[in-house]
This record gives C-alpha cells, structure tokens and sequence, in this order.
C-alpha cells in the first residue's frame, strides 16, 4: 500500500486533466489531453517527428554524466577547502561568485568555447548543480566535536587521518543531502544545456516544439524529465540508506 | 615503595595557565609527581582544578605553559605506548562497537586483522559479548564508556590514562568494573594514572593517592595506600581504609 500512494496520486491528477481537456474543450496547442501527449512517445518512428529513444538516451547520459561529474569534482572541492584554510579563504569567494552567476547567461559564452553537444551541456549541469554538493559536503567535514578529534591526536595519527577515520565519514549524511538536490539540479541543468547548445535531447524537443507550436511533444517531454528527475532523487536515497544505515532517525527519512 | 626505580613518567613543575581573549585562567599552578612502572596512581581534587588539563598535557593534547614531561625512553614510547580514556565515552556513531574498539589499531597502522581476536576479548573482559556488530546509540551509557575502556586497551599500553571513566555510571556498574579494572590491571602489569571524584574509589583501588588543591592547583599531598592485594570487595572492612579515606578527605578540606 505504501508504495501504491504515490502512483495512485499521479494517476487520479491524469484523470482530472483529461476530463478537464474534453469536459472544457481546451485547444490543444494549449493543453493536450495526457493520452495525446504519451501517444506522442508510441507513434511508429518513420511518423513521428522526433526519433524518441535517441532523444531519451542522449539526455538520460547526460544527466547521469553530468551527475557523476558534479558529485565526485563536488566533494573533492569541498574536502580541499576543508583541508587547507589558505586554499578555502582563496578559493571561496570565486565559487559564490559562480554560483551567482545566472548560468544562462553565460551558457552563450560556453558555447563559444566548446561548441555545441554533450560536453558542454556537462559543463552547464555542473555550473548549475555543484554548489550545494560543496556547501553540504564542507558543512559535515567542518562539524565533527572537537573532542573526537583527540582520538587521533594523542596517538599522534596523521592528518589524513584525521580525515579519513573521522571527518569524511562524519559528513556522509550531509553528502548524501548534497547530492539528493544535486541530483534534481542536474536534470534542470542537462535540460538548460540542450536548450542552448545542442541539437538532441528532450529539451531540444521541447524547445523545437514550442518554435512549431506542437503542444503534445512538450508535455511527452516534460513528463519524462521529471519521470528522470525523480528516478535519480530515489537512486540517491536508495544509496545513502545503504551507505550510512547507522543514520537513520526514525520517521524522518526523505 | 619504589625509590631504586626510574619513573615511567616524571612531572616536573607543570604551570598550566588558559588564555582567552582577554582573561587569563591559572589550571595547574605547579605540579610535580612522579608515576613509576605498574603502579596505580589517583588523582583526586575539586572539580575545576585542572585534572582533565593534566592529563591532556601528558598525552600532549595540550601544551603547558611552563614545567617538564620526562620519560624514560628506553621503556616507555609516549607516542605509541598511551591509552587514554575520556571523561566522556566518544565512540564513533558510525562504526559498530568492535571497529570502534580497532580505531588505535588502525591509527598506529597495525596490521588489523591480527588484532580482531584481541578486540573480541577486551570486548569480553568490559562485560559486551555478544554486542560486537551494534552501534553505539543501540548502548547504555555505561555500555558506551566501557566500550571506551576496551579501546583504551587495544593496542596494549604501558600507561592507561583514565578521565573520571567511572563517573557517569551507577554504583552498581561502579563497583563491578573497579573489580574488572583491577583484574585487567593485575593481569596486563599496566601504569594507571586514574582521576576520580569518589574518595573510596581511589583508596580501593590505589598504590599512592594524589591530592590536588583548588585552582591554581598544587599537590595537597601524596599517600601511599598500603593495602593487601589482591583486593576484593572486603578489603572495605579493612581497618586503614577508612582511616586512608579520612586522610583524603581533610588534604582535600584543607587545600
Ligand atoms: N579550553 C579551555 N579554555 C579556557 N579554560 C579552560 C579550558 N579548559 C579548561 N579550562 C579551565 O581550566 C580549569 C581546569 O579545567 P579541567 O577540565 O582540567 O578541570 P577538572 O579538574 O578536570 O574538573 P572536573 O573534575 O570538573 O572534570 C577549569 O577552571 C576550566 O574552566
Ligand atoms: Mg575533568
């Protein structure tokens, strides 16, 4: 039953809009019907418009390379911030100031420095995605108690150590935390990228529609980025229970 | 009892003073004692007087203002050869209890499988077989401390250094792991630099008492507690200890 509440609800929400398309007689350039938009998937390939499963795979590699990409330079960031103040009070300023920047404006740059295609789009989802990996990750390796550290101390344990056996493994909940939303912020990111420089993808599809005001291929789209966007989220989870099963507050898990 | 012998560990004059932004706390005014090989040695002293800070300098998590540390460095390595237990139990909430007991192990990069064995025992020895695979929140407070004891050992110390270890728990589980700490103690020929709250506790289990004074902290003085051993519980009954545990009391009274 737990695991049936969640689809019910998506079904019934369906449901209501396909009864409020025809019972309103909604155009369809505005609103499709959901059957129209996911027939739209199923037409046989030499009559659709769009060649679905190449759009499908180039933005599932995307977010998922995008994904990887973001995750590893992410926490490898924050465990260099941590491990040197001089490198984190150099370095700090820059990374807010990135992330500050509104991606999209800047994305005409990107493309101009590395073309159109897969890379570039990697780059713009890490743009977008990396900050809250390198906060959450900075925040758990700078929140161990103090007195835990002279564990390592008094038996004169290295600094790496240090890191190992206590830091890192003490910031894995607030990792786990950084990707969850990385992983969201990277769907957004490899869609913004296909927007912008590329020639494939769903985004591309969407986009491209909007120019021929063909509704249905859009909201076909959009249903499976987010279909995307909440199958990454629940990998995340599924890891970080497996990961830390020391952490885990009962009733209190996302 | 042990003049011909050369202290494991010498204090000499250690002045300890805590400076904040714009205060200055005297801990330890000047402190000097000595510990010899295989004694059993207690501190005792009111709270604030710098116990903990002592023994942190001696593990050199602290440094001293002024004073000296000497060992003997031909038997003893005091990077290597410490085992300290905390006042407070400070397990790792993400390891479970035998892999928290192997974290000495695994800092002084020693091979750890060889050690799994040992850990299991020690882990025997506290009273928590059986509790090798839980984590630390699955444990009693007392559980957790002795958790603490076991890692304390694990890598086989000369010198135990322990932090008021008992001083969270019942009188129940007091009582039970002073007889343990005696037994481990007889058994493993180990120093222990013990610091305590509990009167009674210190002359039980004690070779030499340490007396401190209030802050800035001297010794008050140093009794030797010359009761039979191996001790068991009636050695309470035993004339000299009320009289030791009286003596105790009015160096603390008077300091
Ligand atoms: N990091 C610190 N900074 C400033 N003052 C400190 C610090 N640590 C301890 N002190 C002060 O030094 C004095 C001695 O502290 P310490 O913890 O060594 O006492 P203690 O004898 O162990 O007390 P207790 O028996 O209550 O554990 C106290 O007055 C305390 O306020
Ligand atoms: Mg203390």
């Amino acid at each position: 039953m737990k695991y049936l509440k969640t689809p019910l609800v998506i079904f019934v929400l369906l449901v209501i809009w396909q009864t409020a398309v025809i019972l309103f007689k909604i155009p369809e350039y505005i609103l499709p019907t959901p059957v129209s938009a996911l027939e739209h998937l199923f037409l046989p390939q030499p009559d659709a418009d769009y060649n679905w499963v190449m759009h499908i795979k180039a933005t599932l590699l995307e977010i998922v390379l995008a994904f990887a990409v973001t995750s590893v330079a992410g926490i490898s960031i924050a465990i260099l911030l941590a491990w040197s103040d001089a490198i984190r009070r150099a370095s700090m300023p820059l990374f807010v100031f990135i992330n500050s920047l509104p991606i999209i404006a800047v994305a005409p740059l990107l493309l101009l420095w590395s073309g159109y295609g897969l890379k570039t789009n990697i780059i713009i989802a890490f743009l977008i995605s990396f900050f809250p990996v390198v906060i959450n990750t900075g925040t758990g390796l700078a929140s161990i108690e103090e007195e835990l550290l002279d564990l390592v101390k008094y038996l004169h344990g290295t600094k790496l150590q240090v890191f190992m056996k206590l830091r890192i493994p003490n910031s894995l909940p607030f990792i786990f935390t950084g990707l969850k939303i990385c992983s969201t912020m990277c769907v957004v990111g490899a869609i913004v990228g296909e927007f912008i420089a590329s020639d494939r993808g769903l985004g591309y599809i969407i986009i491209n529609s909007q120019y021929t005001m063909d509704s249905p291929p859009i909201y076909a789209g959009l249903m499976l980025v987010s279909l995307f966007g909440v199958a990454l989220f629940g990998l995340v989870s599924l890891a970080e229970r497996l990961c830390i099963p020391w952490a885990r507050p009962a009733g209190q898990e996302l | 009892m042990s003049e011909d012998r050369t202290p494991i560990i010498s204090i000499r004059n250690v002045k300890k003073t805590y400076k904040t932004r714009n205060t200055e706390l005297e801990a330890l005014g000047d402190v000097s004692f000595d510990v010899f090989p295989g004694e059993f040695v207690s501190i005792v002293g009111p709270s604030g007087c710098g116990k903990t800070t002592l023994l942190k300098i001696l593990a050199g998590l602290l440094p001293r203002t002024s004073g000296e540390i000497v060992v003997d460095p031909a038997n003893f390595n005091i990077e290597r050869e410490v085992g300290f237990v905390f006042q407070k139990p400070l397990l790792l909430h993400w390891r479970k209890v035998l892999d928290n007991v192997l974290l000495p192990i695994e800092i002084l990069k020693i091979d750890r499988r060889s050690m799994v064995d040992k850990a299991r025992s020690l882990l025997a020895l506290v009273g928590l077989e059986g509790f090798e695979d839980r984590y630390p929140n699955e444990l009693s407070g007392g559980m957790q401390q002795r958790v603490s004891i076991a890692r304390a050992l694990i890598h086989d110390p000369k010198l135990l250094l322990m932090d008021e270890p008992f001083g969270a728990l019942d009188a129940i589980t007091r009582e039970r792991l002073n007889m343990e700490l005696l037994q481990i103690w007889e058994k493993t020929k180990k120093t222990i630099l013990f610091v305590t709250h509990g009167i009674n506790e210190a002359v039980f289990l004690s070779d030499r008492v340490v007396v401190l004074t209030a802050r800035p902290s001297r010794m008050a003085a140093s009794l030797d507690i010359k009761l039979p051993r191996p001790r068991a519980q009636t050695v309470r009954t035993h004339p000299d200890f009320g009289r030791y545990a009286l003596e105790i009391y009015k160096d603390l009274e008077l300091s």
